[in-house]
């Protein structure tokens, strides 16, 4: 080493900033008894399909909150605002995910105290989205089965830190090569606690039991929620 | 490419260092990344040049060294390294296994003069 050149120690996440806004996130969500997930997938999954699909059946017991990540248009808000939903757009202007900052700024345009489950659907990408924390209680994919079954065991990332896995467009399982056997043993193999629901958003087959599990886990949180307020 | 957004946090930190200590020129920035995260070297490397040009850090080697995962069973706590991410315990057989290395995304150290 040259006589000048020294080593300064840093050892810190670069991830840090956002790490902590998340988790200013995550305290505001909780004030608020509020249960926010964070929706990824490749584009064309069907993650926005899903919504349109189950909000009607979510919409009549809880009260709902939707952010829509997108790289640059307000397609995906525009299908959810039918559903008269609150929903607010995040563009990222080239953007492959979303970040806790860019959350955290959207979040003042929500009544969070009314509003029992907060989804966000982060932009259409397995790979980026899975490092960045958003201060959600837990993540969710949408991977449609055309997508092939190898696709857990490419981005196992994602599926490690995922809680539940929505497989779509079931539908058309006949109709290409996809071995589901592999494709979920690959998953609980990644994830051995992950929740996996098949549907279709096209027919409609198996959103009940995706949406009730969601309602269940909001109830879950609350009451977590309530008793942790009762200690306090 | 979530690297540019990696390589902002990288230069956040290097600023941060560098407003506590004099330093004429960055030589060497060390980052550590596991092998279970997202971020590619040479996506790194690339968005590396971007933010160091016309900076202290210009010119300097950025070193990324990759962490392999590491994970240990739930149920008779062996470590094993998690070759092909496939998390099952080489040992039982059980796929309740903990990671405990491989998710870092850390700046390790930077060599200034």
């Amino acid at each position: 080493m040259e006589p000048n050149r020294r080593e300064i120690e840093v050892k810190a996440k670069l991830l840090g900033s956002n790490n902590m806004q998340a988790d200013l996130n995550r305290a505001h969500f909780r004030e608020n008894n509020c249960l926010a997930i964070n929706l990824i997938g490749s584009p064309g999954a069907g993650k926005t399909a899903l919504l349109e699909k189950t909000l009607p059946q979510l919409i009549v017991n809880l009260q709902v909150g939707v952010i829509e990540g997108d790289i640059f248009t307000s397609k995906d808000a525009d299908r959810i605002a039918v559903h008269e939903v609150p929903v607010v757009q995040i563009n990222t202007g080239g953007g492959c995910h979303l970040d806790s900052k860019m959350v955290s700024k959207v979040l003042p345009e929500f009544d969070c105290k009314s509003t029992d489950l907060m989804i966000i659907e982060n932009v259409g990408n397995l790979v980026c989205p899975a490092d960045f924390d958003l201060g959600e209680a837990f993540k969710v994919i949408v991977l449609s089965i055309v997508e092939g079954d190898d696709k857990p065991a490419k981005y196992p990332v994602i599926f490690r830190n995922a809680k539940a896995v929505v497989l779509n467009k079931m539908d058309l399982e006949a109709f290409t090569d996809v071995n589901m056997g592999n494709m979920k043993q690959d998953i609980r193999i990644i994830n051995p606690d992950i929740h996996i629901f098949e549907v279709s958003c096209r027919n409609g087959n198996g959103l009940e039991a995706w949406t009730s599990w969601l309602s269940q886990e909001v109830t879950a949180y609350q009451e977590k929620e309530n008793l942790a307020g009762t200690k306090l | 490419m979530h690297e540019m957004s990696l390589m902002g946090g990288v230069f956040e930190l290097i600023e941060q260092t560098l407003s506590q200590h004099e330093v004429e020129r960055v030589l060497q920035v060390k980052l550590r990344v596991g092998e279970l995260t997202n971020a590619q070297p040479d996506a790194l490397q690339m968005a590396f040049e971007a933010y160091s040009k016309d900076t202290i850090c210009e010119g300097a080697d950025l070193l990324v060294e990759r962490v392999p995962v590491l994970g240990r069973c739930r149920d008779c706590h062996h470590e094993f390294n998690v070759e092909t991410m496939f998390f099952l315990c080489p040992n039982c057989q059980n796929t309740g296994i903990e990671i405990i290395q491989g998710e870092e995304l850390l700046l390790e150290s930077l060599e200034v003069e």
